[in-house]
This record gives C-alpha cells, sequence and structure tokens, in this order.
C-alpha cells in the first residue's frame, strides 16, 4: 500500500502538471506520513541530498556552459567544425554534428547544445536552402553528444545516485567512445539524408582557413581539456577541475576573444544559478524519494519481475532499453537518473554488466528521450528556434533516431565500447 | 474587481522585487562558490597551505543557491513539469488543474519553511567544522525558500480562483491567460 501512495501519488502530481522535482518530494512526504516516519525526517533528507560534496562540479559545469554560450566559446567551435567538415554532402548538417561533438564536451549539457548551436546553425542552414526540419533534427539529435562526451554533469548524477563507489573519470572516459560513435553514426545519417534531398554542399574554404579557426578556437576548447584533463591526471578533484574551467572560460572569454560583456557575464551566472537550483532540488527531493523505494525494496521485486519474464540476459537487457526509452520520452532526464539507477543498477549487476557500462547506457537511452515526444525538452527547443512544428520534425527525424539505437545497441551488447578507455585507465 | 485591479500591480511588483533579491543573492553565491575554489587550488600549489574551510562553505552556499533559485523557479514557472496532459485540456480545466498544483505546492513551501525552521533550531548550537558557524544556519535558505514557495503560489493560486469566477468562458479564459504571459 505505501509503495501505491509512493508511485500514484507521484504519478498522479506528474499528470496535473506539477513540477517534477516537487512531484517527487511531495510523493516521497506522503510515504512518509503512511508509514508514520517523522516528516522531520524527509526534509532532512531533502536538504542532505542537495548537501553532498561531489554534486558540486555540477553548478561548475552549468556555469561553464552558460560562460562559453554568452563569452563567443561556441561561435567560434562553429566556426571551426564550418571550415573542417562544411564541404562534405550535406555540410551544413555534418558542421552541426561536429560542433556538437566539440560544444558538448565542453558544456556537458544537452539542452545548453541545442540552444548555443540551433540559434547559430539552423538559420544558417534554413538560408542556405537546407530544410527547416533536417536542421533542427540533426541539431537536436547531435546534442546528446553533451551527455555522453566528458564532462558531463548528468554523469555525476549517475554516479551519485549509484550510492558511490564508482569512479567519474572512470565514467567520463567511458562516455567518450560512445559518445563519438554516436556522432559519426548521425554524421552517416545526416549525409544520407542530404543525399536523398539534394541539399548544398559548401566549398573548401583551404587549410589555410581551417589552421586558423582552428587557432582561433583552440583556447576555448582547452576548457575541455583542463576540466577533463585536470580531473584524470589527478591534479585536481572533478569538483575542482569545473571551477577552475569556469575561470579559465572568463579569463579566455575576457582577455583571449574580448567578447564577454559585464551584460553576458550576469547572464551567464542567471542562466546558471537558474538550472542549478532546478537540477539540485531535484536531487534533494529524488533523494528522499529513493530513501522510499529502497524502504520498499523495489529493486529486489524487480530484479524478480525481469527474471520471471525471462532469464536470458540479452532480452532482459532489451527490456531494460525499452523501459529506460520509454520513460525518457516522458520524463527528465535528471530526475530518471535519480529514480532509475538505484532500481536498474542492481539488475545490471546481477546480469554480470559493469556499472559503468551500465551507466553510460542510462545515459544513451535517456538522452534519446531529450529527442523524443511527448516530452523532450532538446526537440522542444530545437523546434522552437527552427520555427518547426514538432509534428513535422518528428516525421523525418527516423534516420537519426536509427543511428543512435545503433550506438545504443552497440553500448549494450558490446562491453568493450564503453569500457575499453576505462580498462586503459586503470591499467 | 476594481479593488483586484489596483492591489494587483503593487503586489506583483513586490513578488518580482522578491525574485530578483532570490536570484540576486543566487548569483553572488555562485560567484564566490567558484572564487573559493579557485582560491583552494591556488592556495594548494601556490601558497603550499590548503584552505580546509573550503569545502563547508561550498556546502553552504550550494544550499543556498539551490534553494533560492528553486523559488525563483516556482514564480517563473522554470522547473521542469510533464503538460501533456494540461496541454489537452480546455482552459477552464486547465487553470483548475494549475490551481491544483498551486495549492499542493503551496501546503509542501509551507510545511518545509516549518520543518526547515525546526530542523534550525534543533541545531543551532551545534556548529559546523573549520568555519565555527552555527549549523542551523544550514537551514535558513530552506525555510526562506518554503515561505517563497508559499507566497509565490498563493497569490498565484488567488489570482487563478478570482480569474476562474470571473471569467465566464473558455475564450475569456485564454484571454486572461495570454495577458497574464504577457504580463510575465
Amino acid at each position: 500500500m505505501g509503495l501505491l501512495i509512493l508511485l500514484g501519488c507521484f504519478a498522479l502530481l506528474l499528470v496535473i502538471g506539477m513540477p517534477v522535482a516537487y512531484a517527487l518530494g511531495i510523493a516521497a512526504l506522503s510515504s512518509f506520513v503512511y508509514e508514520g516516519i517523522p516528516l522531520l525526517i524527509g526534509f532532512q533528507r531533502i536538504v542532505s541530498g542537495v548537501s553532498v560534496f561531489s554534486l558540486l562540479a555540477i553548478p561548475f559545469f552549468i556555469f561553464a556552459g552558460e560562460l562559453m554560450l554568452h563569452g563567443g566559446i561556441a561561435s567560434r567551435l562553429v566556426s571551426l567544425a564550418s571550415s573542417a567538415v562544411g564541404w562534405a554532402k550535406g555540410g551544413l548538417g555534418q558542421v552541426n554534428v561536429f560542433s556538437s561533438m566539440l560544444f558538448g564536451g565542453i558544456s556537458g549539457s544537452a539542452v545548453a547544445d541545442v540552444s548555443a548551436l540551433g540559434s547559430l546553425l539552423i538559420p544558417v542552414m534554413k538560408e542556405k536552402g537546407y530544410s527547416a526540419d533536417y536542421a533542427v533534427n540533426v541539431t537536436v539529435t547531435s546534442s546528446i553528444a553533451g551527455i555522453m562526451i566528458p564532462p558531463s554533469h548528468n554523469m555525476i548524477l549517475f554516479v551519485v545516485a549509484a550510492g558511490g563507489g564508482i569512479s567519474v573519470s572512470s565514467l567520463f572516459m567511458a562516455g567518450l567512445i560512445p559518445g563519438i560513435l554516436m556522432c559519426l553514426c548521425l554524421g552517416v545519417a545526416a549525409r544520407w539524408v542530404a543525399i536523398r534531398n539534394n541539399f548544398p554542399t559548401e566549398k573548401f574554404p583551404g587549410w589555410s582557413v581551417v589552421l586558423y579557426s582552428a587557432i582561433t578556437a583552440f583556447p576555448g576548447l582547452f576548457t575541455a581539456v583542463i576540466i577533463v584533463g585536470g580531473a584524470l591526471s589527478g591534479v585536481f578533484t572533478v569538483t575542482e577541475s569545473g571551477a577552475i574551467g569556469c575561470i579559465y572560460a572568463i579569463v579566455v572569454c575576457l582577455l583571449v576573444y574580448r567578447s564577454l560583456t559585464l551584460d553576458g557575464f550576469i547572464t551567464a551566472v542567471k542562466g546558471a544559478v537558474r538550472t542549478t537550483g532546478m537540477v539540485m532540488v531535484l536531487v534533494g527531493c529524488a533523494s528522499a524519494f529513493g530513501y522510499m523505494l529502497v524502504l520498499y525494496d523495489v529493486p529486489t521485486q524487480l530484479t524478480e519481475l525481469l527474471y520471471k519474464i525471462s532469464d536470458n540476459p540479452i532480452i532482459i537487457l532489451l527490456m531494460m532499453n525499452v523501459m529506460l526509452l520509454v520513460l525518457g520520452m516522458i520524463m527528465d532526464m535528471g530526475a530518471l537518473i535519480l529514480i532509475c539507477t538505484p532500481i536498474f543498477l542492481p539488475v545490471a549487476i546481477s546480469l554480470g554488466m559493469d556499472p559503468i557500462q551500465f551507466g553510460v547506457m542510462l545515459m544513451m537511452n535517456l538522452g534519446l528521450g531529450l529527442c523524443t515526444p511527448p516530452v523532450g525538452a532538446c526537440l522542444f527547443v530545437g523546434c522552437a528556434i527552427g520555427g518547426v512544428p514538432i509534428q513535422r520534425a518528428v516525421r523525418t527525424i527516423w534516420p537519426f533516431y536509427l543511428a543512435i539505437l545503433l550506438t545504443l545497441m552497440l553500448i549494450t551488447f558490446v562491453p568493450s565500447v564503453s569500457l575499453f578507455l576505462p580498462n586503459l585507465l586503470d591499467n | 474587481m476594481d479593488k483586484k485591479l489596483s492591489i494587483k500591480p503593487i503586489l506583483d511588483r513586490i513578488l518580482d522585487v522578491l525574485a530578483a533579491t532570490g536570484t540576486l543573492i543566487s548569483s553572488i553565491a555562485m560567484v564566490v562558490l567558484v572564487s573559493t575554489f579557485g582560491w583552494l587550488v591556488y592556495g594548494r600549489y601556490i601558497l603550499n597551505d590548503t584552505p580546509t574551510w573550503v569545502e563547508q562553505l561550498a556546502l553552504l552556499l550550494i544550499i543556498t543557491i539551490a534553494f533560492m533559485s528553486s523559488a525563483t523557479g516556482v514564480k517563473e514557472r522554470t522547473h521542469l513539469a510533464v503538460d501533456i496532459v494540461p496541454l489537452m485540456c480546455s482552459p477552464r480545466v486547465k487553470l483548475i488543474l494549475r490551481l491544483c498544483c498551486d495549492f499542493i505546492l503551496g501546503g509542501f513551501g509551507l510545511l518545509m519553511a516549518i520543518y526547515a525552521n525546526d530542523l534550525m533550531q534543533f541545531s543551532w548550537y551545534k556548529e559546523i567544522p573549520l568555519i565555527e558557524i552555527p549549523e542551523g544556519v544550514r537551514y535558513i535558505p530552506v525555510v526562506v525558500s518554503g515561505v517563497l514557495i508559499t507566497i509565490y503560489t498563493t497569490v498565484s493560486f488567488i489570482s487563478g480562483l478570482l480569474t476562474l469566477i470571473t471569467c465566464q468562458s473558455n475564450a475569456q479564459l485564454l484571454a486572461a491567460d495570454s495577458k497574464s504571459k504577457t504580463e510575465e
């Protein structure tokens, strides 16, 4: 009955349009009341869920992304991508994917990726004769690179939700090959669609322009090197490297690019604070919700249920993927990481899957959820920027979905895709 | 009705000032957070003297950022929500669902303020290690956030209720909805 109250309240609140974070908190507190646990403990769990040292990296990554957006780093990365791959068939589609790989690798946020690159690239693509839905589709789907390619604040959420014991550096490394692989698959899909629709090709600007763009973009790109390199080398902790990344981004945008104004800085801080508030309260409320899930022994019950359906690991993994995809279609990524990790991780471990591989699989599934209706933050932002109705974008997005699903299957069934680099790092 | 119209701009102005103050406090906390970590690294590698207070201060700052800006998010409706069902409903049902959300969230905010206040009082005489300030300070942003959420949702609830009572048709409700969005 207690579990019914927990899940029923949560579902009901979601249906009436309650913000996800508070729906989690209120559902958890309802269960606290039903079980006779003092509400004081419930609120203490919410506050202590926010007050976790390893979570401090999240505001730094979000702030670094905002600084790049308002400080001129994003536009230089697009110039580099444009000169390097713009001459291929469906050139600007390739530019979009490559830019996402570069930008996402630094900002770590899919939504930031869509809003930053979408505002820069979608209007240019439309102007040069690409269809609006193609421009939106390629921008939206390639934004998942922001979640997969390190640094990624969602990966930190996963590590916290997994209850520690997983190295953030290893998880960062694990996301790199799948992220690049996904971008390659999306590049192929973008090219295929461009050839079918006879979209234009850009002229090759010459090696001197490529070199100039690379040199100009290098100081901005170095932000990612500082954040990831600092954490991997052990010079900084992940949190410290996030903060140093922010300070470095401010210095580069102010002194090197000279494109960060006071207004731009204030906008970046406000944006970072707004997103941080949303994410951290979500974490706090999900912490109380997760406490009740564990109290009701949901992970064990789910494992038993899945084993009743089939004891074939391939079928169970496919079922998990389908469940995560469906959940990702209707709910926000951060909340799902915090809810699904304690539930699905024990199932994955019981199948012999490495927690790091599971983490990467989870990211990819929920990342795809950001690009699908009915609730897909990236799809909504992309469609709003491109002025394309969601139903029109979705009609032509399937080649990109297939590219992502192909990568997802590789991640799920070929462990070395995600574990090769972390193992190399350990050795 | 006239009374409502004359009070509303003043009330909106007060709420805007409260939200702006919340954002300002969170923004200052964010800048201090980044700076202290810069100082931590500088102290460790340049001064050879790692400042040990940074971690505890950072945890205080993150609570401030999280709870202050999430309260502002309630007013500005920037929190992520699943809007599928409300979007499918008629304007009247949509408004009723919003009123339900405001009512429940207001109750949550009130409980948060009350219980966080209790937690603050319980832990006031304990000190946070290394920064030597009362442990109860940790809960101040939570209390403030709870109070702000209650204020924002109460005002929104009353305003929505008045709209529901005064607007008879769906067209009037749509017009009132678009007017309030423009004002926001």
